[in-house]
């Protein structure tokens, strides 16, 4: 995967990027509008992640001028300012998503990998990590081709696990990423903990392995190994 | 009242005050001017009378008309010379009216004679009664004419006053037209006009500035809490930490997401209160409410409580993003403040929205339910979803009222007619 941050904020942009720079993925990054100009018209990118605000124009033109050249690349817009003119504006321009600064870095590459897939499998998608086969589409998992039947929720934990492979992602941004904001107690981690142990005996009885690990009180983490 | 009905009041009023004390001063002037013009006519005829004496040495002789009458009274005594009211028999009609009288006397060769000479007052009366009535005719023709002249003159002066007035009343901050200028030759509506106008560029000045504010302050805010949250999650990649850095770490993070939604909610409180949130769409609330008990299907697993629901298609137009706050909140609050084994009912209707939970809790204060950070000692909230529920509800008319019952707590949204 390779990726262009934009974002002028320095302490943000680093954390993005190393993040990101796994094996397998570039990430580059710009830190204001003349030289993300200069990257999106020398390369391509599986996806883009834009800042609205910055200091010498808006990443709004930036995605303007993108969607004029007819490049593809896929257009993750975050912005601070939360007000719904920029949102609508944005989508309007043809960006993919929008998401909201403060975000964890787990949701943003969740959003990340989901615009990838999007572009690259034109729909009729499949999402394979070993023998967990995901029918992207019908929202089917398959383990060694036996179906398994998850909840709404469990699929969606297992899609946020796959998008942060090798990650400890922290029960914040779990809770976060199933509930929004809407639900803000305190026992979301109970649940958190009663969907990981039903997805994880469900992927057990399929034959699968064990690749969710509790990461020292933190979080939980999807082992690659 | 209006200005002109008042304004028409007062003058008539005044102006009928007026008219009357000078109707009563001009009738007793006029009748003072009469009588003398009668006392006079007597005068003349006590000298016709003596001049009549001296050159014929005889008293003249004399015969009663309709309204005069002398009479000669041999006496003794000499006579004081007097005008008196006294009474006249009409000759004709044998009638008594009022009449004026000179009581005089007269020497003819050395005898004395007292003369009355009486006249009556019946002409007078009626010219003074003529008069009255032409006059009284002036007023009355005179008080319709202002009457009616304030009208036309009023309505037509004030008319760019209503136009402003109009234009007042139309006037919204949220869209981008301008209040126009009415043009006019008054020098007091012409300011009126022009200070109208200055506030309202002012108001909307003040507008895009507080807009321009509220969206700079998320983003100043923002950005630091976005910092923080990042480099908690790149920490956490850099390996194994004891019991006591992650609970260290996981309060750092419940913080943060506090700090968080806190700010959030001040913000979209601000942008509701300020009416930012303009957008519209088609939406059925019974979804809504439906996809919301699906969002907390879990903890009211957890907490075995019943969902009772009453749910009619309510479609309507309004922000999503709103209605999803609405709704959210007042189903969090009421799993929030329920007891374990207890329930929730829903019911929705075209008129009314009930959200109603069993509680161990009292009645609520209901007075300062609606105010900011006004929360129980026992609540994680921010003690500001009943005030953005209720500024959301104001901001589309529908009214949000609390009520306790039986041990139950209600919240009940009614809808305005129209939405």
């Amino acid at each position: 995967m390779k990726l262009l941050v934009i974002e002028d904020e320095a302490g943000l942009r680093e954390s993005m990027e190393e993040y990101f720079n796994e094996e397998g993925s570039i990430c580059e990054t710009a830190f204001d509008f003349s030289s993300a100009m200069g990257k999106v018209n020398l390369y391509r990118y599986d996806c883009i992640v834009l800042d609205i605000t910055l200091p010498d124009g808006s990443g709004l033109d930036i995605l303007k001028h993108l969607k004029h050249e007819q490049h593809t690349d896929g257009i993750l817009i975050i912005s601070a300012k939360n007000s719904l003119d920029d949102r609508l504006n944005g989508l309007d321009l043809g960006a993919d998503d929008y998401l909201t600064k403060p975000f964890h870095l787990s949701e943003l590459r969740a959003r990340v990998a989901a615009i990838v897939r999007r572009k690259s499998f034109d729909g009729n998608n499949h999402l394979r990590f070993k023998e967990i086969d995901i029918e992207l589409s019908a929202k089917e998992v398959q383990i060694n081709d036996v179906a398994i039947k998850l909840t709404p929720k469990e699929y969606a934990l297992l899609l946020y696990f796959l998008a942060n492979k090798g990650k400890v992602v922290s029960k914040n941004a779990i809770a976060e990423h199933l509930w929004g904001d809407s639900v803000d107690m305190a026992d979301n981690f109970d649940f958190i903990y009663s969907h990981i142990k039903n997805l994880r005996k469900k992927m057990l009885e399929a034959g699968g392995n064990d690749y969710i690990q509790a990461a020292y009180g933190m979080g939980y983490k999807f082992t690659t190994a | 009242m209006k200005l002109l009905t008042r304004y028409n009041r007062s003058t008539i009023a005044i102006t009928t005050a007026i008219m009357l004390v000078a109707a009563v001063a001009y009738y007793f002037a006029i009748t003072a001017v009469l009588s003398r013009q009668v006392d006079k006519a007597l005068e003349v005829e006590e000298h016709e009378v003596r001049d009549y004496a001296l050159l014929n040495g005889t008293l003249p002789h004399v015969f009663s008309t309709n309204h005069q009458a002398i009479l000669f009274t041999s006496v003794n005594t000499p006579q004081q010379r007097k005008f008196v009211d006294t009474v006249y028999r009409d000759l004709k009609d044998e009638e008594l009216e009022s009449a004026r009288a000179l009581y005089t006397w007269v020497k003819v060769q050395g005898k004395q004679y007292r003369v009355v000479v009486v006249q009556s007052k019946v002409e007078t009366e009626d010219l003074i009664k003529v008069i009255f009535l032409i006059t009284l005719g002036l007023i009355v023709a005179l008080l319709a004419a202002l009457f009616f002249l304030n009208r036309i003159i009023l309505s037509n002066i004030w008319k760019p006053f209503y136009k402003i007035l109009e234009q007042l009343k139309a006037f919204n901050l949220a869209e981008n037209s301008s209040v126009k200028t009415v043009p006019s030759g008054i020098d007091e509506f012409r300011e009126l006009d022009s200070a109208v106008n200055l506030m309202a560029d002012r108001v909307k000045d003040d507008y895009q500035a507080l807009k321009a504010f509220t969206e700079n302050a998320s983003h100043e805010l923002m950005t630091p809490i976005s910092v923080i949250n990042s480099k908690l999650d790149t920490f956490v990649q850099t390996g194994e930490f004891t019991d006591t850095q992650s609970r260290l770490l996981n309060d750092m993070y419940a913080s943060v997401t506090r700090l968080t939604r806190l700010n959030k909610s001040m913000l979209l409180l601000a942008k509701i209160e300020n009416r930012l949130i303009a957008d519209k769409q088609d939406l059925n609330l019974k979804i809504l409410v439906e996809e919301a008990l699906n969002q907390f299907e879990e903890p009211i697993i957890a907490r075995e409580i019943t969902i009772e629901s009453h749910l009619d298609d309510k479609p309507m137009k309004a922000s999503l993003l709103l209605m999803e706050v609405l709704i959210s909140n007042l189903i969090s609050n009421a799993l929030r403040h329920n007891k374990p084994g207890g329930f929730i009912s829903t019911e929705l209707n075209h008129l009314k929205l009930q959200v109603s939970n069993s509680s161990n809790a009292d009645k609520l204060n209901t007075e300062n339910l609606f105010r900011r950070f006004q929360k129980s000692a026992s609540s994680e909230g921010s003690g500001l979803g009943l005030t953005i529920s209720k500024q959301i509800c104001d901001m589309y008319g529908f009214n949000l009222a609390y009520m306790h019952l039986n041990g139950v707590h209600h919240f009940i949204i009614t809808f305005a007619p129209t939405a």
